[in-house]
């Protein structure tokens, strides 16, 4: 790397362009969401003049606090992490039940089973056939319509498979030798080896799913079971709840220490997106990964 | 020769098939992948054969196919009203429209982002700048849209900006010809960070000996750029292209969901908007099926298409 680069040297002025252009994207993705994070926390007073744009003046983290208070946030965070673990164990789960058969030579019928999976990921039925069958199954309006479909992805199962096969067969065969069951062979001789593979699986599923707000949208018109996105919907894009309206207590509150509701929400975007921001670094190898291998399959 | 295949042909009838202990080899197998095949039959097949109501005049609780119940089957009819409706003209034009813009205004930005980024010999700053772009991929549709909502809001940000340039604020959400710029930066802004990963990574793998080589020749830096890098990034480019036009109806109806509102139907309804409102707002089952296979259709076409053309010009393509 020093090599290539210390032959390729050029002009002054180059670099000081493309460093300048650099930074002016740099700013560009991340200053809204530092907008919105100054917002949040300057005075109330302040922000209401919206005359913020460097940093924030003021600090008040009141905002933070009614939030804290508000149950239905509580709750949907709760099933956002609920669904997200469960799908992202059943998605690990599934990847290798399937994949793990499909390495074995010995197996009958592999093509016809090949041509199986490889169907659903060029044809789908679309919304509205989807829709019905989820309604037929009974899994309307029921938290399972968010963790049975998104607990299986063809894709995922082929990366897994194409991992599984780089695995020597004389490994199965000795311990087939020694007896073992080809369960007992996937879960301790497979699984160890294949954890680089369902890391970056897992990841994508998880970050998925946090994010997932069309599916609920469409199964889920209970309240007491959609995941954050959704609440998050009913405030920042519908605009429907209105945080003085929830309770007289919280109305009192916020008409005391004015704040607006565009200060809540900006803060509830902050609230739930952190989590996101301060993990994502860290998982982002995983991610570059998982594009690359996405890339050499298609 | 023959005589001995003959005599394999015979003792391989002879014997049967498989031995019984690689049928119980094969059940365990199964029986490890069964519950799996049960939900893929399930979650990917049955929509499937649930297409088959895009050809009749369905009604919840009917059922989709059966011989013995009375199906009213009417062919074609659901295609043609739409093709004949008066939103067809709207729909399509939205569709590509929309599409084409994020085509023109977003396809070069990663490509050009990661020529220079990948002309960044400081490495901390690459890497900062790298994870910078890649943040606004990781944000939901909901928090975008929400945060893209309240700056172009009468009192937001960008009237903020607007009016201290002189300008007079607009009520920009509720504003159809402000809809498809507004929609456009929010998904080239989403996304471009993202779509430069493929790009970088084949960068990274170009032989540095190309670059001596053109350096000895005398080319300078963005010589080196034009002549070295960017035919190296050639095939990469050519396939995102033929993936992006086969997504030309395939619009990120998640995001103009979040964005539209009833005043900007005119310029921000498209089909998959069309099909969510229609179909499971409406109820209108059938038609909205027949909405969405004529779609489909279209998107393997303009795939097929785009491969031809790209397999012509620069002998790179998908299949």
């Amino acid at each position: 790397m020093t090599h290539k680069n210390r032959i390729r040297e050029g002009s002054r002025l180059a670099d000081v362009i493309i460093y300048a252009v650099l930074i002016i994207i740099c700013l560009v993705t991340l200053y809204p969401m530092y907008y919105v994070f100054i917002l949040s926390i300057s005075d109330p007073l302040e922000a209401a003049s919206m005359k913020i744009y460097l940093y924030p003046k003021g600090l008040y983290l009141n905002s933070y606090k009614m939030l804290f208070q508000d149950n239905s946030l509580w709750r949907s965070y709760l099933n956002t992490i609920v669904y997200v673990v469960s799908d992202t164990v059943l998605m690990l789960i599934t990847c290798c039940l399937c994949a793990y058969p499909l390495t074995c030579k010995k197996l009958i019928g592999r093509k016809f089973l090949t041509i199986f999976l490889l169907i659903p990921m060029y044809f789908s039925g679309g919304l509205i056939p989807t829709y019905l069958v989820m309604t037929k199954l009974g899994l309307y309006n029921n938290i399972w319509a968010m963790i049975v479909p998104s607990a299986i992805n063809v894709w995922n199962i082929i990366l897994c498979h194409t991992y599984f096969r780089s695995i020597p067969e004389d490994m199965r065969e000795a311990a087939k030798i020694d007896g073992a069951r080809h369960i007992q062979i996937l879960t301790q001789i497979y699984l160890p080896l294949a954890k680089p593979i369902l890391a970056v699986i897992a990841i994508y599923t998880v970050v998925g799913v946090w994010n997932d707000w069309f599916r609920p949208m469409v199964y889920l018109p209970n309240e007491a079971l959609q995941p954050l996105q959704l609440y998050l919907r009913r405030v920042l894009v519908q605009q429907n709840v209105d945080f003085s309206q929830v309770s007289a207590e919280a109305a009192e509150a916020m008409a005391r220490q004015k704040l607006s509701n565009l200060q809540i929400r900006y803060s509830m975007i902050i609230f739930t997106t952190l989590p996101i921001i301060f993990v994502y670094p860290f998982f982002q190898k995983y991610f570059v990964k998982g594009v690359m291998l996405g890339s050499l399959k298609g | 020769m023959q005589t001995a295949g003959n005599m394999e042909k015979v003792l391989h009838k002879r014997r049967p098939k498989y031995t019984r202990e690689q049928i119980y080899e094969n059940i365990e197998l199964y029986l490890i992948m069964l519950p799996v095949l049960i939900l893929i039959f399930m979650m990917c097949y049955l929509p499937l054969y649930g297409l088959l109501i895009a050809f009749q005049d369905y009604t919840p609780g009917m059922a989709i196919f059966s011989l013995t119940e009375n199906i009213r089957w009417v062919g074609l009819k659901h295609f043609v009203n739409f093709i004949n409706g008066k939103y067809f003209v709207r729909l399509i034009t939205n569709t590509i429209l929309l599409s084409l813009y994020n085509l023109i205004f977003g396809f070069w930005v990663p490509i050009v982002f990661a020529l220079l980024l990948n002309e960044v010999r400081h490495m901390k700053f690459k890497k900062f700048v790298q994870t910078a772009s890649y943040l606004p991929y990781f944000i939901s549709a909901v928090v975008v849209a929400g945060m893209v909502l309240s700056f172009i809001d009468m009192s937001g940000i960008v009237n903020k900006i607007i009016v201290l340039f002189g300008g007079t604020a607009t009520p920009l959400n509720t504003s159809p010809s402000a809809f498809p710029v507004i929609y456009t930066i929010t998904n080239v802004w989403k996304s471009f960070g993202w779509n430069s990963i493929l790009y970088l990574s084949t960068m990274s793998s170009i032989d540095p000996a190309l670059y001596e080589s053109a350096r000895l020749d005398g080319a300078n830096r963005f010589k080196q750029m034009w002549y070295v890098t960017l035919p190296s990034i050639l095939p990469t480019i050519a396939i995102m292209l033929i993936m992006a036009v086969g997504g030309i109806l395939g619009s990120n109806t998640d995001l103009i969901l979040l964005l539209y509102n009833t005043a900007t139907y005119p310029t921000a309804d498209v089909i998959g908007t069309y099909i969510y409102r229609v179909g499971l707002e409406g109820g209108q089952f059938s038609y909205t099926a027949a909405v969405g296979i004529f779609s489909s259709v279209i998107n393997f076409a303009l795939v097929f298409g785009a491969n031809f053309i790209s397999n012509k010009l620069t002998n790179y393509g998908l299949f």
